[in-house]
Order: structure tokens, then C-alpha cells, then sequence
């Protein structure tokens, strides 16, 4: 006996396929881009809540008139001494001059004359986890033992770094939707040219008793394993862009001041093989779906 | 086996291409379908094949009244039929071998099952030292009967063949001409459309004649 197993192809080789790959693989490597700017606004958001929830920033400013420093200390105390005596907060202490020259330092640098601006004081306050402070009580209290004081417990500051935050997340979800909507189109489109290249063959499988999914599997299995690896090959180059982030902040090279490192984590970076399974499923339903209601046409 | 009652066929707003057309075909027999070029010989195999459905009338195939069976059920139907084609229609990219197994492959067969009966049809056809050949690399001969191959490998109930003989010599025709007989001897109804009077002379089968999309039955069965 010589003959052989079967050939697993049913359809030929694709010719002229490479600029759906290159479009797939473009589109994968925006998508991870977003994905990734998601996970760092998340995980920012994340940070800058985590740091500021149970902290309670109490600012006494000098006094325009009189003995400013003697009032300040004066004042000072009798802050701490309404904190400490408040049920709730653990511990209460002044940020001390070199912190708080080191605090403004970014914006008005340090030299002698710095020095001399009338700074006020901050008293840092952390409040036990899951105890609750009556904030205007407390801000009440404190203005009657030190009328100078202002009580700021960062929750006009979270909400807005909150919004920010959601806003860059579902930006990037907003950008995923459209990706895989084009790349469906794209496949849709492919897909539908592949049935004209192929009609005859498609033609003849049909005559010949070859069930929808039969052939439908045939083009499915085509544009699947093609989106796989153009939008592996793209969703790898930005992995590879985020590395590199990671690398120039591992040197010392802040990309943008102020805003959170621009680099992933390992575990995020794994969360960007997301995005050549989620293309490739798309790309599978939708040239199932495209092959199938083309081949419900044919009698 | 096939029921055609009143059958009519037009592709849009044409002429009627068949008109008319009614006769039976019976399970085990064999029949030629004649006619001159531009009869409706093909349009007659093409609604057969359920490749088109008819204007009017009534087709019955394997006892489905094809009006009222569901479509899901056609390509049921349609692996209890073996054509060959006029043109043959092979598949370029696979090979002499994967062309004749690929009927057996739709039906959802292993390729273990029916390896040895591919190999040894091929070879029966003259085709043992050609099973890896591509079909443009096989010559129009050889093509017919990598085609021939292809419809019989399956034993349809159904074996439709359009001018089969047509680019073979007459002892490769007279050989295919046994495939198809000892197929039918097998209980296929075979129906066979050609211009070769030899061919139709070499047995006592029914003739049916297509002539101006009328049919005319010239000789009964045997």
C-alpha cells in the first residue's frame, strides 16, 4: 500500500493575505497599549488611594500678626492635643522643618531664602484601619483649640485622582471595543474575500455533502491561527515597549514627572497575552459566522 | 430512487431550459442520458446533484419530495451521490490520493479505514504510480479518472457522470465502462450522460434523450 494520510488542508495556502496580518498585528499592538495604560492607571489609582485613605493632614498657618512662632507652637500643641485625645486616631505628630522643606522643595527649590517664607505647620494624623473619624467634629474641635488650623482628610484630592483614573480605564476600554469591533470587521472582510478566492473549491465541498461546519471549520481554522500570530507579533512589541519603560526607570530616567512609573509588572505584562486570545476568538466566531451565513445563500 | 415530475427549469428570466421533464430512474439501474450540445443535459445532472433548485415540478431523490425536505438534510443527500463532473473539478493543491479520499473524509471516516481501499481504486484506474501526482501535473486522462475515482470511491447510491469516456481511449473507457457496471451490479444506480455511441451500443441499458429541454425515451430498460 502507498498511499498517504490525508492532507489536513482542505483550503490552499492563502496568497496575498500579509496585509490583514500586518493590520491585525497594528491593532493588537494598540489594543495592548491600552491595556497596559489601563492596568497602570489602575494600579496608580490604586496607590494613590492606598497612600492617602486613614491619613489626616492638619496645616496650622503662622499668624500675620504678633510672635508668629510662639503662636504656631502654641497652636501646634494644642492640635496634637485634640487629635491625640480623639477616638480613632492612632497617631498624631508635626512633619518637621527638613520634611517640609523637602516637600516644596520640587517647586521652590532650596536655598537660604526658601528658608525664610513664613512655612506653615502640618501635623500628620493616621486614623486605625476601619475606625471612623467625624471629620467636620474633629475640623470643628480644632479650630476652637487652635483657630489657624485647617483640617484636610485628602478626600477631595482622592475623588479627583478617582476620576482621573476611571476616566484613563474606560478611555482604554473604549479603545479595546473599537479594536476588536475593526478586527472583526477586517476578518469579516477577509473572510468573505476568501470565499470568493475559494468558491470553487467551497462550491465543490458543498456539492459534495460537506456540512456548513465542515467548511466554515476550514476557513476558521485559516484566519484564527493568522490573528493569533500577527497579534501575538504586536501585542509582543508593546510588551516589549513596557519593558523598555521599565528599563529607563530602572536607570534612573523618569519618562514623565509626577505621573506613576510607565512600566508593567510581570503579572501585568502576562495580562497582555489577553489580547492575541481575545483577537483570536474574535477572529474565530467571526469567520464562522461569516462563512456560515455566506454558505446559507448558496442552495 | 429519483422521481422528476413536470419539472421546469429557467435560470432567471431566460428561456425554459428543461420543460416538462418527467421519468424515473429505479434503484439499481442504468441509464445514458443523450442529447445534442446545449440540450439541458447538465442543467438535468445539476438538479439531480440538488446544485439548483427547479423553476417548477416535482423532484423525489432517495424517496424526499425535495419541496418539503429541509435544507439541513441536502448535504445528507448529497454524500449518497457520485458525480463526475464534465470539467472533473479536482482540487489543485491536494493530491491524486486526498482528491479520491476526500469524499470518504466528508463522510467523517479515519484515514487508517480507508487508505488501502484509495490506494487500490487508484491503482485499478491505472493510477498506482501517480497517487502523490498533483492534478496539473496528471494529463486530461488522467484527471478523468482521478475524478471517476473520486465519485465511485464511496459506493453512492447515486452515480451521475457527465461524457465520463470523453478524454480516454477506448480501452481505459471500456474499463471505467466495467467500474461503472460492476458498481451498479453492486446495487448503484448509475446514470450516465454522453455522446458516445459506442459506449451506449456496448450495452442494452435505457436511453433517455434530451432534446430542446423536452425528454424522449428512445430505448427502455433492458
Amino acid at each position: 500500500m502507498s498511499g498517504k494520510k490525508p492532507s489536513g488542508r482542505i483550503l490552499p495556502r492563502e496568497k496575498g493575505a500579509a496585509p490583514l496580518d500586518v493590520v491585525i498585528g497594528v491593532m493588537a499592538f494598540l489594543a495592548a497599549l491600552a491595556l497596559g495604560a489601563s492596568l497602570i492607571a489602575d494600579r496608580a489609582a490604586y496607590s494613590w488611594r492606598e497612600g492617602l485613605i486613614g491619613k489626616l493632614t492638619v496645616q496650622i498657618i503662622p499668624p500675620e500678626q504678633g510672635d508668629a512662632a510662639a503662636a504656631l507652637s502654641q497652636e501646634t500643641a494644642a492640635a496634637l492635643t485634640v487629635l491625640r485625645s480623639t477616638d480613632g486616631i492612632v497617631h498624631a505628630a508635626p512633619v518637621s522643618q527638613q520634611d517640609e522643606m523637602a516637600l516644596v522643595a520640587p517647586w521652590l527649590g532650596a536655598d537660604a531664602m526658601v528658608a525664610d517664607l513664613p512655612m506653615p505647620q502640618l501635623i500628620d494624623a493616621s486614623v486605625a484601619p476601619g475606625a471612623r473619624v467625624d471629620v467636620p467634629t474633629l475640623a470643628a474641635k480644632l479650630k476652637a483649640a487652635a483657630p489657624d488650623s485647617v483640617l484636610d482628610d485628602h478626600s477631595h484630592w482622592i475623588g479627583r485622582l478617582k476620576s482621573l483614573a476611571d476616566a484613563v480605564i474606560w478611555s482604554a476600554y473604549g479603545i479595546l471595543a473599537l479594536i476588536a469591533i475593526a478586527t472583526a470587521a477586517a476578518v469579516s472582510f477577509a473572510t468573505r474575500a476568501g470565499l470568493q478566492a475559494h468558491h470553487e473549491i467551497v462550491g465543490l465541498l458543498h456539492q459534495m455533502g460537506a456540512h456548513s461546519g465542515f467548511i466554515a471549520r476550514a476557513f476558521e481554522r485559516h484566519y484564527t491561527l493568522s490573528t493569533l500570530a500577527a497579534s501575538a507579533a504586536g501585542a509582543s512589541l508593546a510588551a516589549l515597549l513596557f519593558i523598555a519603560a521599565g528599563g529607563l526607570e530602572f536607570a534612573g530616567i523618569e519618562p514623565v514627572p509626577f505621573l506613576p512609573p510607565l512600566s508593567l509588572t510581570p503579572t501585568e505584562i502576562l495580562w497582555l497575552s489577553a489580547v492575541p486570545i481575545a483577537s483570536g476568538l474574535i477572529a474565530w466566531v467571526t469567520a464562522r459566522l461569516s462563512v456560515l451565513a455566506a454558505l446559507r445563500e448558496i442552495y | 430512487m429519483v422521481r422528476f415530475e413536470n419539472v421546469g427549469m429557467r435560470y432567471g428570466p431566460g428561456p425554459e431550459v428543461l420543460r416538462d421533464v418527467t421519468f424515473v430512474l429505479e434503484a439499481g439501474s442504468f441509464t445514458f442520458l443523450t442529447g445534442p450540445s446545449g440540450a439541458g443535459k447538465t442543467t438535468l445532472m445539476k438538479l439531480m446533484l440538488l446544485a439548483e433548485p427547479p423553476s417548477r415540478g416535482l423532484i423525489t431523490l432517495f424517496g424526499n419530495d425535495l419541496a418539503v425536505t429541509r435544507r439541513a438534510r441536502f448535504p445528507e443527500l448529497r454524500r449518497r451521490i457520485g458525480v463526475v463532473f464534465q470539467d472533473f473539478r479536482l482540487l489543485d493543491h491536494l493530491s491524486a490520493f486526498d482528491n479520491v479520499a476526500l469524499p470518504l473524509r466528508l463522510a467523517g471516516k479515519r484515514a487508517e479505514d480507508y487508505e488501502q481501499d484509495v490506494a487500490e481504486l487508484l491503482t485499478w484506474v491505472g493510477l498506482g504510480d501517480r497517487m502523490q501526482s498533483r492534478p496539473p501535473t496528471l494529463s486530461g486522462g488522467e484527471q478523468q479518472r482521478v475524478a471517476i475515482a473520486r465519485a465511485v470511491v464511496g459506493r453512492p447510491d447515486l452515480l451521475l457522470a457527465d461524457e465520463p469516456t470523453g478524454n480516454v481511449d477506448s480501452e481505459i473507457g471500456q474499463r471505467l465502462i466495467r467500474l461503472f457496471a460492476e458498481l451498479n451490479r453492486l446495487g448503484t444506480t448509475v446514470l450516465i450522460a454522453t455522446h458516445d455511441r459506442s459506449l451506449i451500443e456496448s450495452t442494452r441499458a435505457r436511453e433517455m434523450r434530451l432534446v430542446e429541454g423536452r425528454l424522449v425515451e428512445l430505448r427502455a430498460r433492458a
